[in-house]
Protein backbone atom coordinates (compact mmCIF):
# COMPACT_ATOMS: atom_id res chain seq x y z
CA UNK A 1 0.00 0.00 0.00
CA UNK A 2 1.51 3.62 -0.77
CA UNK A 3 2.95 5.61 2.14
CA UNK A 4 -0.08 8.23 1.73
CA UNK A 5 -2.75 5.78 1.70
CA UNK A 6 -1.51 3.84 4.98
CA UNK A 7 -1.85 7.63 6.57
CA UNK A 8 -5.14 7.90 5.44
CA UNK A 9 -5.70 4.71 6.54
CA UNK A 10 -4.43 5.76 10.07
CA UNK A 11 -6.35 8.85 10.72
CA UNK A 12 -9.25 7.63 9.42
CA UNK A 13 -9.32 5.04 12.12
CA UNK A 14 -8.31 7.40 14.71
CA UNK A 15 -11.15 10.14 13.69
CA UNK A 16 -13.36 7.00 13.88
CA UNK A 17 -12.56 5.56 16.90
CA UNK A 18 -12.43 9.14 18.61
CA UNK A 19 -16.20 9.66 17.06
CA UNK A 20 -16.77 6.18 17.91
CA UNK A 21 -16.30 6.30 22.02
CA UNK A 22 -17.68 9.89 22.11
CA UNK A 23 -20.61 7.75 21.20
CA UNK A 24 -20.41 5.24 23.76
CA UNK A 25 -19.34 7.55 26.43
CA UNK A 26 -22.35 10.25 25.82
CA UNK A 27 -24.52 7.13 26.15
CA UNK A 28 -23.36 6.30 29.29
CA UNK A 29 -22.99 9.77 30.56
CA UNK A 30 -26.47 10.34 30.06
CA UNK A 31 -26.67 11.81 33.63
CA UNK A 32 -23.35 12.42 35.56
CA UNK A 33 -24.50 13.01 38.73
CA UNK A 34 -26.11 9.50 38.81
CA UNK A 35 -23.08 8.31 39.70
CA UNK A 36 -21.96 10.39 42.40
CA UNK A 37 -23.72 8.64 45.64
CA UNK A 38 -21.96 5.17 44.52
CA UNK A 39 -18.63 6.19 43.72
CA UNK A 40 -18.72 9.08 47.20
CA UNK A 41 -19.74 6.13 49.24
CA UNK A 42 -16.66 3.57 47.66
CA UNK A 43 -14.12 6.10 47.62
CA UNK A 44 -15.08 6.87 51.44
CA UNK A 45 -15.15 3.06 51.85
CA UNK A 46 -11.88 2.69 50.79
CA UNK A 47 -10.26 5.59 52.81
CA UNK A 48 -11.74 4.83 56.15
CA UNK A 49 -10.42 1.18 54.79
CA UNK A 50 -6.83 2.47 54.35
CA UNK A 51 -6.98 4.96 57.58
CA UNK A 52 -7.69 2.54 60.74
CA UNK A 53 -4.41 2.72 61.74
CA UNK A 54 -4.24 6.48 61.68
CA UNK A 55 -7.58 7.73 62.65
CA UNK A 56 -9.53 6.69 65.40
CA UNK A 57 -12.98 5.04 65.25
CA UNK A 58 -15.24 8.35 66.01
CA UNK A 59 -12.91 10.22 62.92
CA UNK A 60 -13.96 7.30 60.73
CA UNK A 61 -17.54 7.02 61.81
CA UNK A 62 -17.88 10.76 60.97
CA UNK A 63 -16.42 10.24 57.20
CA UNK A 64 -18.68 7.61 57.10
CA UNK A 65 -21.71 9.71 58.95
CA UNK A 66 -21.10 12.26 56.02
CA UNK A 67 -21.63 9.66 53.16
CA UNK A 68 -24.73 8.50 54.77
CA UNK A 69 -26.38 11.92 55.58
CA UNK A 70 -25.66 13.31 51.87
CA UNK A 71 -25.83 9.87 49.76
CA UNK A 72 -28.57 7.61 51.11
CA UNK A 73 -32.04 8.66 51.61
CA UNK A 74 -32.39 8.01 55.34
CA UNK A 75 -35.76 8.66 56.07
CA UNK A 76 -37.10 6.73 53.17
CA UNK A 77 -35.21 3.39 54.05
CA UNK A 78 -36.49 4.04 57.46
CA UNK A 79 -39.87 3.76 56.90
CA UNK A 80 -39.09 1.19 54.32
CA UNK A 81 -38.06 -1.33 56.75
CA UNK A 82 -40.44 -0.81 59.43
CA UNK A 83 -43.41 -0.92 56.69
CA UNK A 84 -46.73 -0.16 58.11
CA UNK A 85 -45.08 -0.16 61.46
CA UNK A 86 -44.24 3.19 60.86
CA UNK A 87 -47.57 4.88 60.41
CA UNK A 88 -48.28 3.40 64.18
CA UNK A 89 -45.40 5.55 65.61
CA UNK A 90 -45.22 9.36 67.30
CA UNK A 91 -43.41 11.62 65.65
CA UNK A 92 -40.45 11.04 68.53
CA UNK A 93 -40.23 7.23 68.06
CA UNK A 94 -39.60 7.91 64.50
CA UNK A 95 -36.69 10.41 64.65
CA UNK A 96 -34.94 8.01 67.82
CA UNK A 97 -35.82 5.40 65.48
CA UNK A 98 -34.25 7.02 62.28
CA UNK A 99 -31.39 7.98 65.09
CA UNK A 100 -30.61 4.56 65.94
CA UNK A 101 -30.35 2.87 62.89
CA UNK A 102 -28.48 4.79 61.76
CA UNK A 103 -26.02 4.96 64.23
CA UNK A 104 -25.27 1.40 64.02
CA UNK A 105 -25.45 1.22 59.88
CA UNK A 106 -22.72 3.88 60.50
CA UNK A 107 -20.83 1.72 62.96
CA UNK A 108 -21.10 -1.39 61.19
CA UNK A 109 -19.85 0.15 57.96
CA UNK A 110 -16.69 1.04 59.77
CA UNK A 111 -16.29 -1.71 61.95
CA UNK A 112 -16.18 -4.35 58.85
CA UNK A 113 -14.88 -2.39 56.54
CA UNK A 114 -11.12 -2.21 58.74
CA UNK A 115 -8.30 -3.32 56.86
CA UNK A 116 -6.59 -2.56 53.45
CA UNK A 117 -5.02 -4.95 51.15
CA UNK A 118 -5.22 -3.51 47.46
CA UNK A 119 -8.76 -3.74 47.17
CA UNK A 120 -11.09 -1.95 44.74
CA UNK A 121 -14.38 -1.51 43.48
CA UNK A 122 -15.63 -1.34 40.42
CA UNK A 123 -18.79 -0.21 38.27
CA UNK A 124 -19.99 -2.54 36.19
CA UNK A 125 -23.00 -1.68 34.45
CA UNK A 126 -26.65 0.73 35.42
CA UNK A 127 -29.59 -0.15 34.39
CA UNK A 128 -33.03 1.82 34.52
CA UNK A 129 -36.09 0.08 36.24
CA UNK A 130 -38.17 3.12 36.84
CA UNK A 131 -38.48 6.30 35.18
CA UNK A 132 -36.92 7.78 38.50
CA UNK A 133 -35.15 4.78 39.93
CA UNK A 134 -31.53 3.20 38.43
CA UNK A 135 -29.27 -0.08 39.51
CA UNK A 136 -26.20 0.39 39.49
CA UNK A 137 -24.20 -2.44 39.66
CA UNK A 138 -21.18 -3.06 41.19
CA UNK A 139 -18.01 -5.27 42.60
CA UNK A 140 -15.55 -5.53 45.19
CA UNK A 141 -12.40 -6.78 44.17
CA UNK A 142 -10.09 -8.69 46.96
CA UNK A 143 -6.82 -9.89 45.78
CA UNK A 144 -7.00 -13.69 46.81
CA UNK A 145 -10.35 -14.26 46.77
CA UNK A 146 -13.88 -13.90 45.40
CA UNK A 147 -15.27 -10.63 44.35
CA UNK A 148 -18.08 -9.60 46.24
CA UNK A 149 -20.80 -7.62 44.33
CA UNK A 150 -22.63 -5.09 45.51
CA UNK A 151 -25.73 -3.39 43.67
CA UNK A 152 -27.32 -0.50 44.75
CA UNK A 153 -30.76 1.45 43.99
CA UNK A 154 -30.36 4.84 43.34
CA UNK A 155 -33.62 7.26 43.23
CA UNK A 156 -34.38 10.94 42.48
CA UNK A 157 -35.29 12.64 45.39
CA UNK A 158 -36.27 16.48 45.08
CA UNK A 159 -33.34 17.23 42.30
CA UNK A 160 -30.47 14.75 43.90
CA UNK A 161 -29.52 10.76 43.55
CA UNK A 162 -29.44 8.90 46.13
CA UNK A 163 -29.12 5.40 47.27
CA UNK A 164 -32.20 3.53 48.64
CA UNK A 165 -30.80 0.32 48.88
CA UNK A 166 -27.91 -1.66 49.16
CA UNK A 167 -27.51 -5.54 47.38
CA UNK A 168 -24.50 -7.57 48.55
CA UNK A 169 -24.06 -11.04 46.75
CA UNK A 170 -27.99 -10.76 46.06
CA UNK A 171 -28.89 -10.11 49.52
CA UNK A 172 -30.83 -6.99 50.18
CA UNK A 173 -30.34 -4.96 53.02
CA UNK A 174 -33.52 -3.80 53.36
CA UNK A 175 -35.57 -7.02 53.29
CA UNK A 176 -32.75 -8.21 55.60
CA UNK A 177 -33.28 -5.61 58.32
CA UNK A 178 -36.93 -5.33 57.40
CA UNK A 179 -37.50 -9.02 58.47
CA UNK A 180 -35.25 -8.29 60.98
CA UNK A 181 -36.70 -5.87 63.08
CA UNK A 182 -40.19 -6.30 62.33
CA UNK A 183 -40.06 -9.77 64.33
CA UNK A 184 -38.61 -7.75 67.23
CA UNK A 185 -41.82 -5.58 67.15
CA UNK A 186 -43.68 -8.55 66.96
CA UNK A 187 -42.35 -10.33 69.99
CA UNK A 188 -41.20 -7.51 72.06
CA UNK A 189 -42.89 -4.11 70.79
CA UNK A 190 -41.28 -0.82 69.70
CA UNK A 191 -39.31 0.13 72.31
CA UNK A 192 -37.66 -3.29 72.31
CA UNK A 193 -36.50 -2.81 69.41
CA UNK A 194 -34.73 0.98 70.07
CA UNK A 195 -32.99 -0.99 73.14
CA UNK A 196 -31.81 -3.75 71.64
CA UNK A 197 -30.35 -1.25 68.53
CA UNK A 198 -28.97 0.70 70.91
CA UNK A 199 -27.61 -2.28 72.97
CA UNK A 200 -25.77 -3.06 69.71
CA UNK A 201 -24.42 0.13 68.25
CA UNK A 202 -22.89 -0.29 72.72
CA UNK A 203 -21.28 -3.42 71.10
CA UNK A 204 -19.49 -2.26 68.09
CA UNK A 205 -17.76 1.31 69.22
CA UNK A 206 -14.72 0.95 71.44
CA UNK A 207 -15.19 1.61 75.00
CA UNK B 1 -22.64 -51.43 49.25
CA UNK B 2 -22.88 -52.68 53.01
CA UNK B 3 -25.99 -53.32 54.87
CA UNK B 4 -25.20 -49.78 56.94
CA UNK B 5 -25.12 -48.01 53.35
CA UNK B 6 -28.42 -49.32 52.69
CA UNK B 7 -30.18 -48.57 55.32
CA UNK B 8 -28.44 -45.04 55.25
CA UNK B 9 -30.04 -44.54 51.89
CA UNK B 10 -33.29 -45.50 53.25
CA UNK B 11 -33.41 -43.82 55.42
CA UNK B 12 -32.05 -40.50 53.61
CA UNK B 13 -34.82 -41.26 50.63
CA UNK B 14 -37.43 -41.67 53.28
CA UNK B 15 -36.64 -38.39 54.95
CA UNK B 16 -36.83 -36.48 51.82
CA UNK B 17 -39.91 -38.01 50.66
CA UNK B 18 -41.58 -37.36 54.12
CA UNK B 19 -40.35 -33.69 53.53
CA UNK B 20 -41.66 -33.22 49.91
CA UNK B 21 -44.89 -34.54 51.00
CA UNK B 22 -44.35 -32.19 54.11
CA UNK B 23 -43.60 -29.22 51.67
CA UNK B 24 -46.80 -29.77 50.04
CA UNK B 25 -49.14 -29.81 52.84
CA UNK B 26 -47.33 -26.95 54.29
CA UNK B 27 -48.35 -24.65 51.81
CA UNK B 28 -51.89 -25.54 51.73
CA UNK B 29 -52.70 -25.88 55.71
CA UNK B 30 -52.97 -22.11 57.65
CA UNK B 31 -49.62 -20.89 58.44
CA UNK B 32 -49.13 -20.30 62.39
CA UNK B 33 -47.01 -17.71 61.68
CA UNK B 34 -47.48 -14.76 59.48
CA UNK B 35 -44.76 -14.78 57.36
CA UNK B 36 -45.52 -16.93 53.77
CA UNK B 37 -42.16 -18.40 53.61
CA UNK B 38 -42.24 -19.79 57.37
CA UNK B 39 -45.16 -21.65 58.26
CA UNK B 40 -43.01 -23.89 60.34
CA UNK B 41 -41.51 -21.01 61.99
CA UNK B 42 -42.51 -22.44 65.89
CA UNK B 43 -40.56 -25.93 64.99
CA UNK B 44 -37.33 -24.48 63.35
CA UNK B 45 -37.12 -21.79 66.17
CA UNK B 46 -36.33 -24.34 68.66
CA UNK B 47 -34.02 -26.42 66.47
CA UNK B 48 -32.21 -23.10 66.06
CA UNK B 49 -32.19 -22.04 69.31
CA UNK B 50 -31.07 -25.10 70.42
CA UNK B 51 -28.48 -25.35 68.00
CA UNK B 52 -27.12 -21.78 68.46
CA UNK B 53 -26.07 -22.72 72.26
CA UNK B 54 -24.79 -25.72 71.11
CA UNK B 55 -22.82 -23.77 68.32
CA UNK B 56 -21.81 -20.61 71.15
CA UNK B 57 -20.90 -22.94 73.57
CA UNK B 58 -18.83 -25.50 71.47
CA UNK B 59 -18.45 -25.62 67.83
CA UNK B 60 -17.73 -21.99 66.93
CA UNK B 61 -14.68 -22.25 70.26
CA UNK B 62 -13.39 -25.23 68.37
CA UNK B 63 -13.25 -23.64 65.03
CA UNK B 64 -11.43 -20.54 66.70
CA UNK B 65 -8.88 -22.61 67.98
CA UNK B 66 -8.44 -24.68 65.07
CA UNK B 67 -8.02 -21.10 62.93
CA UNK B 68 -5.55 -19.81 64.82
CA UNK B 69 -3.51 -23.32 64.76
CA UNK B 70 -3.82 -24.43 61.36
CA UNK B 71 -2.04 -22.18 59.08
CA UNK B 72 -3.97 -20.54 55.75
CA UNK B 73 -2.79 -22.81 53.40
CA UNK B 74 -3.22 -25.77 55.41
CA UNK B 75 -7.04 -24.79 55.67
CA UNK B 76 -7.04 -23.84 51.95
CA UNK B 77 -6.28 -27.29 50.74
CA UNK B 78 -8.53 -29.39 53.38
CA UNK B 79 -11.70 -27.04 51.75
CA UNK B 80 -10.26 -27.68 48.33
CA UNK B 81 -10.26 -31.55 49.29
CA UNK B 82 -13.92 -31.62 50.39
CA UNK B 83 -15.41 -29.12 47.81
CA UNK B 84 -13.40 -31.29 45.28
CA UNK B 85 -15.26 -34.09 46.87
CA UNK B 86 -18.74 -32.41 46.74
CA UNK B 87 -18.28 -31.53 43.30
CA UNK B 88 -19.96 -34.82 41.19
CA UNK B 89 -22.68 -33.42 42.71
CA UNK B 90 -22.62 -29.83 40.92
CA UNK B 91 -21.90 -32.20 37.71
CA UNK B 92 -24.74 -34.03 38.06
CA UNK B 93 -27.06 -31.11 38.65
CA UNK B 94 -25.37 -28.72 35.89
CA UNK B 95 -26.72 -31.94 33.39
CA UNK B 96 -30.19 -32.01 35.44
CA UNK B 97 -30.49 -27.79 34.54
CA UNK B 98 -29.31 -28.36 30.82
CA UNK B 99 -25.98 -26.91 31.01
CA UNK B 100 -24.23 -29.29 29.28
CA UNK B 101 -21.28 -26.79 28.21
CA UNK B 102 -21.00 -26.05 31.87
CA UNK B 103 -21.46 -29.35 32.83
CA UNK B 104 -18.05 -30.65 30.47
CA UNK B 105 -15.94 -28.24 31.89
CA UNK B 106 -16.61 -29.01 35.28
CA UNK B 107 -16.01 -32.13 34.61
CA UNK B 108 -12.90 -31.09 33.48
CA UNK B 109 -12.44 -29.27 36.85
CA UNK B 110 -13.08 -32.22 38.53
CA UNK B 111 -10.39 -34.65 36.62
CA UNK B 112 -7.54 -32.11 36.76
CA UNK B 113 -8.43 -31.52 40.47
CA UNK B 114 -8.63 -34.80 41.49
CA UNK B 115 -5.09 -35.85 39.36
CA UNK B 116 -2.48 -33.03 39.20
CA UNK B 117 -4.75 -31.03 42.06
CA UNK B 118 -3.21 -33.89 44.28
CA UNK B 119 -6.20 -35.87 45.14
CA UNK B 120 -8.27 -31.94 45.04
CA UNK B 121 -5.81 -30.45 47.47
CA UNK B 122 -5.07 -28.21 44.83
CA UNK B 123 -7.49 -25.95 43.49
CA UNK B 124 -5.33 -25.98 39.61
CA UNK B 125 -8.25 -25.43 37.65
CA UNK B 126 -9.27 -21.96 38.55
CA UNK B 127 -6.08 -20.03 37.96
CA UNK B 128 -6.60 -21.84 34.10
CA UNK B 129 -10.29 -21.03 33.35
CA UNK B 130 -12.76 -23.25 35.33
CA UNK B 131 -13.49 -21.69 38.17
CA UNK B 132 -15.54 -23.81 41.11
CA UNK B 133 -19.36 -23.47 39.99
CA UNK B 134 -22.10 -24.08 42.79
CA UNK B 135 -25.26 -26.43 41.71
CA UNK B 136 -27.01 -28.58 43.59
CA UNK B 137 -30.33 -30.52 43.46
CA UNK B 138 -32.21 -27.72 45.33
CA UNK B 139 -31.46 -25.32 42.23
CA UNK B 140 -32.16 -28.06 39.85
CA UNK B 141 -35.94 -28.39 41.42
CA UNK B 142 -35.88 -24.95 41.20
CA UNK B 143 -35.44 -24.91 37.51
CA UNK B 144 -37.52 -27.23 36.93
CA UNK B 145 -40.46 -25.27 38.54
CA UNK B 146 -40.58 -26.14 41.99
CA UNK B 147 -41.00 -23.66 44.51
CA UNK B 148 -38.96 -22.96 47.58
CA UNK B 149 -41.21 -24.27 49.74
CA UNK B 150 -41.18 -23.76 53.38
CA UNK B 151 -38.27 -22.86 55.40
CA UNK B 152 -36.93 -25.08 57.20
CA UNK B 153 -34.68 -25.20 59.41
CA UNK B 154 -32.37 -28.26 60.89
CA UNK B 155 -28.77 -28.70 60.74
CA UNK B 156 -28.63 -24.96 59.53
CA UNK B 157 -30.85 -23.44 57.02
CA UNK B 158 -32.72 -24.90 54.36
CA UNK B 159 -35.98 -25.47 52.74
CA UNK B 160 -38.59 -28.12 51.95
CA UNK B 161 -37.59 -27.80 48.35
CA UNK B 162 -33.74 -27.50 48.77
CA UNK B 163 -32.97 -30.16 51.56
CA UNK B 164 -34.12 -32.72 48.83
CA UNK B 165 -30.21 -32.59 47.99
CA UNK B 166 -29.17 -34.22 50.92
CA UNK B 167 -29.78 -37.69 48.72
CA UNK B 168 -27.63 -37.02 45.61
CA UNK B 169 -25.27 -35.00 47.22
CA UNK B 170 -24.81 -37.84 49.77
CA UNK B 171 -24.58 -40.71 47.63
CA UNK B 172 -22.22 -39.04 45.09
CA UNK B 173 -19.78 -38.54 47.52
CA UNK B 174 -17.13 -41.13 47.66
CA UNK B 175 -16.69 -40.77 51.42
CA UNK B 176 -19.82 -42.42 51.91
CA UNK B 177 -18.71 -45.39 50.43
CA UNK B 178 -16.12 -46.04 53.13
CA UNK B 179 -16.30 -47.38 56.44
CA UNK B 180 -17.49 -45.62 58.91
CA UNK B 181 -14.36 -45.92 61.15
CA UNK B 182 -12.45 -43.97 58.46
CA UNK B 183 -15.65 -41.93 57.35
CA UNK B 184 -16.13 -40.25 61.59
CA UNK B 185 -12.79 -38.55 62.22
CA UNK B 186 -12.87 -36.96 58.22
CA UNK B 187 -16.59 -35.91 58.72
CA UNK B 188 -15.98 -33.97 61.90
CA UNK B 189 -12.45 -32.24 60.08
CA UNK B 190 -15.28 -31.84 57.41
CA UNK B 191 -17.37 -29.88 59.78
CA UNK B 192 -15.17 -27.81 61.87
CA UNK B 193 -13.17 -26.84 58.65
CA UNK B 194 -16.77 -25.60 57.00
CA UNK B 195 -17.50 -23.73 60.65
CA UNK B 196 -14.40 -22.23 60.34
CA UNK B 197 -15.23 -21.08 56.71
CA UNK B 198 -18.07 -19.10 58.12
CA UNK B 199 -16.81 -17.84 61.52
CA UNK B 200 -16.80 -14.42 58.93
CA UNK B 201 -20.32 -14.24 58.00
CA UNK B 202 -21.12 -15.44 61.22
CA UNK B 203 -19.78 -12.70 63.14
CA UNK B 204 -21.16 -10.30 61.00
CA UNK B 205 -24.57 -11.56 61.68
CA UNK B 206 -24.27 -11.35 65.04
CA UNK B 207 -23.16 -8.10 65.01
CA UNK B 208 -25.94 -6.49 62.83
CA UNK B 209 -29.17 -8.82 64.00
CA UNK B 210 -31.29 -8.18 66.53
CA UNK B 211 -32.98 -11.33 65.78
CA UNK B 212 -30.61 -13.88 64.16
CA UNK B 213 -33.67 -16.44 63.57
CA UNK B 214 -34.77 -13.91 60.92
CA UNK B 215 -32.30 -12.46 60.01
CA UNK B 216 -30.17 -16.21 59.14
CA UNK B 217 -33.83 -16.97 57.13
CA UNK B 218 -34.36 -14.19 55.23
CA UNK B 219 -30.44 -13.81 54.27
CA UNK B 220 -30.64 -18.05 53.06
CA UNK B 221 -33.88 -17.31 50.94
CA UNK B 222 -32.11 -14.48 49.26
CA UNK B 223 -29.22 -16.14 48.53
CA UNK B 224 -30.93 -19.34 47.07
CA UNK B 225 -32.78 -17.21 44.58
CA UNK B 226 -28.97 -15.71 43.69
CA UNK B 227 -27.64 -18.79 43.13
CA UNK B 228 -30.54 -20.10 41.30
CA UNK B 229 -30.02 -16.98 39.10
CA UNK B 230 -26.22 -18.11 39.20
CA UNK B 231 -25.45 -14.60 40.58
CA UNK B 232 -27.33 -12.86 37.87
CA UNK B 233 -30.98 -12.87 39.71
CA UNK B 234 -33.67 -10.37 37.25
CA UNK B 235 -33.05 -6.72 38.31
CA UNK B 236 -36.82 -6.15 38.06
CA UNK B 237 -36.99 -8.12 41.80
CA UNK B 238 -34.48 -5.52 43.84
CA UNK B 239 -37.19 -2.71 44.10
CA UNK B 240 -40.21 -5.34 45.30
CA UNK B 241 -39.87 -4.13 48.65
CA UNK B 242 -40.92 -0.37 48.11
CA UNK B 243 -44.06 -1.54 45.75
CA UNK B 244 -45.10 -3.57 49.00
CA UNK B 245 -44.62 -0.45 51.29
CA UNK B 246 -46.94 1.23 49.29
CA UNK B 247 -46.80 4.25 48.85
CA UNK B 248 -44.02 5.14 51.00
CA UNK B 249 -41.24 3.95 48.66
CA UNK B 250 -42.62 5.82 45.60
CA UNK B 251 -41.73 8.71 44.22
CA UNK B 252 -44.90 10.36 42.27
CA UNK B 253 -42.65 9.45 39.39
CA UNK B 254 -43.16 5.74 40.38
CA UNK B 255 -46.40 5.35 41.80
CA UNK B 256 -48.07 2.11 41.13
CA UNK B 257 -50.77 0.05 42.81
CA UNK B 258 -48.67 -1.46 45.56
CA UNK B 259 -49.21 -4.79 46.36
CA UNK B 260 -50.07 -4.49 50.47
CA UNK B 261 -48.27 -7.60 51.83
CA UNK B 262 -49.82 -8.67 55.74
CA UNK B 263 -46.72 -9.28 57.42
Amino acid sequence: MKLQHQYLLITTFFISFFCFSKMIWAGVDREPSINVPVNELHASLLNIMKDVSTKSFQERYNVMEEVMVTHFDIPLIAKVILGRYWKTLEKKEQTDFIDSFNRLTISTYVNQFNSYNGELFRTLSIEQMKKNRFVIKTEFVRIDDTPVSFNYIVQNNKGAWKIISVIANGINDLSLKRADYSSVIKKRGFDSLITSLKQKISNIQPK
Amino acid sequence: MTASHILKLVKYLVYSGVLILAAGCATTQNNVSENSHDPLEPANRTVFNALEKLDKQFIKPVAESYVSLTPVPVRTSISNFFDNLSYLNVIFNDFLQGKFEQGMTDMLRFAYNSTFGIAGLFDISTPIGMPANSEDFGQTLATWGVNQGSYLYLLGPSSTRDITDQVPSTLLNPFFYFSSVVMAPISVLNAINTRANLLEKSNIRDEAALDAYSFTREAYLQQREFKVHDGNPPASGYDDIFNDASDIGNTDDNKESGMLVIE
